[in-house]
């Protein structure tokens, strides 16, 4: 004989086709959609960018590494533009307006985004800074990296990778 | 009665030549052929093949060929059949989400909808409800050129007991001559049996260059 489930039956399965709790993004993830305001006015949507290879990176105004990492990211962004490259980059400042004089006072070719709440930060899981996470055209988190070097190059390769990945 | 065997020698010829080849002269279906698909081949390839045996002139290819395309449109019949069921059943498990997170006897729902926006660009828009807030949403110029083009947007769907509620909205943006502007509205609303559509409007207002923000029922 079946029996109806019930109310907590109902629940039980609820719960279970409801998607995992949050954990941070991880590869192979679906990269958690956002709209933040950037510091030259306006607000960027990630998932408008469905289509493109998208390179996020979270940054602060006192991470010295940061800046040397968003000049290289502007050159980057400069060179595969036109092959589909778009750049965001996410400060997790508390203070806006010292995130927003080191914008002024460091200008790149792409957009800088504020993250006051962090909620963006937790959602992808950052504690250490510089992080860069590529995103594929379908809008999967292929690559996660963490820290900078100057000589470390394999996060372009990578680019190149997921560029050469037609949708 | 008994048939000698000279009777069955003039009689299996005639056999074969009336009833055509037998099933297992056939050759079997290829690899990954669906099951279905094979009895009808077999059968549209037993006369084309039948046909071939009683006349050499026709080659045998063609038949091979007919075989194969009769095969082809039942496989992708198939899968044009799949492809409508998954999205059948996509959008009955829709349907049953929303009735299970949000019933209609407690479901409510507010839209948000925008005239031509000469007199504010708008930046966002946070809603209360019961002094609660329940929703920040940031606009980027694409959606905002879609509100303008006469998109509906639903902003909020969430679920009220039966009783008395307000509804706060705050809309930021740049108002006339690019100025910050912030404004709000609100409205206090019964809600009853049967799920309460809410509607934000904001429409430009030529006699006073101003935008103007109501909350209303939608219908």
């Amino acid at each position: 004989m079946i029996r109806c489930p019930g109310r907590w039956g109902v629940f039980a399965l609820l719960i279970l086709l409801l998607p995992p709790l949050a954990g941070a993004a991880a590869v192979g993830d679906m990269a958690p959609d956002f709209a933040l305001p950037a510091t030259a006015g306006g607000n960027v949507r990630l998932s408008e960018h469905r289509g493109e290879v998208v390179v996020l990176s979270f940054w602060s105004s006192r991470c010295a590494v940061c800046a040397r990492q968003l000049a290289a990211l502007s050159d980057l962004q400069t060179t595969y533009r036109s092959a589909g490259l778009i750049t965001l980059a996410v400060s997790v400042d508390d203070d806006l307006l010292r995130a927003k004089q080191f914008a002024a006072t460091h200008p790149a070719r792409f957009p800088l985004l504020l993250d006051r709440l962090k909620g963006v930060s937790r959602a992808y899981g950052i504690d250490r800074l510089p992080t860069t996470v590529l995103i594929d055209r379908r809008g999967r988190v292929r690559f996660l990296q963490t820290d900078y070097h100057g000589s470390d190059n394999s996060y372009i390769a990578r680019v190149r990778e997921l560029l050469d990945d037609p949708l | 009665m008994r048939i000698g065997r000279s009777t069955w020698m003039l009689l299996l010829p005639l056999a074969l030549l009336l009833g055509g080849q037998p099933a297992w002269a056939d050759e079997p279906p290829a690899a990954g052929a669906p099951a279905a698909a094979a009895p009808a081949a077999a059968a549209s390839a037993a006369t084309p093949a039948a046909a071939a045996a009683a006349n050499p002139a026709t080659p045998a290819p063609e038949a091979a060929d007919n075989a194969g395309e009769a095969s082809t449109r039942a496989l992708d019949e198939q899968i044009q059949d799949v492809k409508r069921q998954v999205v059948d059943l996509n959008k009955d498990l829709f349907v049953l989400e929303e009735e299970l997170l949000f019933p209609a006897n407690t479901q409510v729902a507010v839209f948000v909808s925008m005239d031509v926006g000469d007199f504010f660009a708008l930046d966002s828009v946070t809603l209360k409800v019961d002094n609660r807030e329940v929703s920040n949403y940031l606009y980027t110029p694409r959606e905002v050129t879609a509100l303008a083009k006469g998109g509906v947007q639903r902003l909020y769907v969430g679920n009220l007991r039966a009783g008395s509620h307000e509804l706060v909205a705050l809309f930021s943006g740049k108002g006339p001559k690019d100025r910050d502007y912030r404004r709000g509205a609100s409205i206090k609303f019964e809600k009853g049996i049967g799920a309460k559509y809410l509607e934000l409007k904001i429409t430009d207002r030529a006699r006073r260059q101003q935008p103007e923000f109501e909350i209303k029922d939608w219908e």
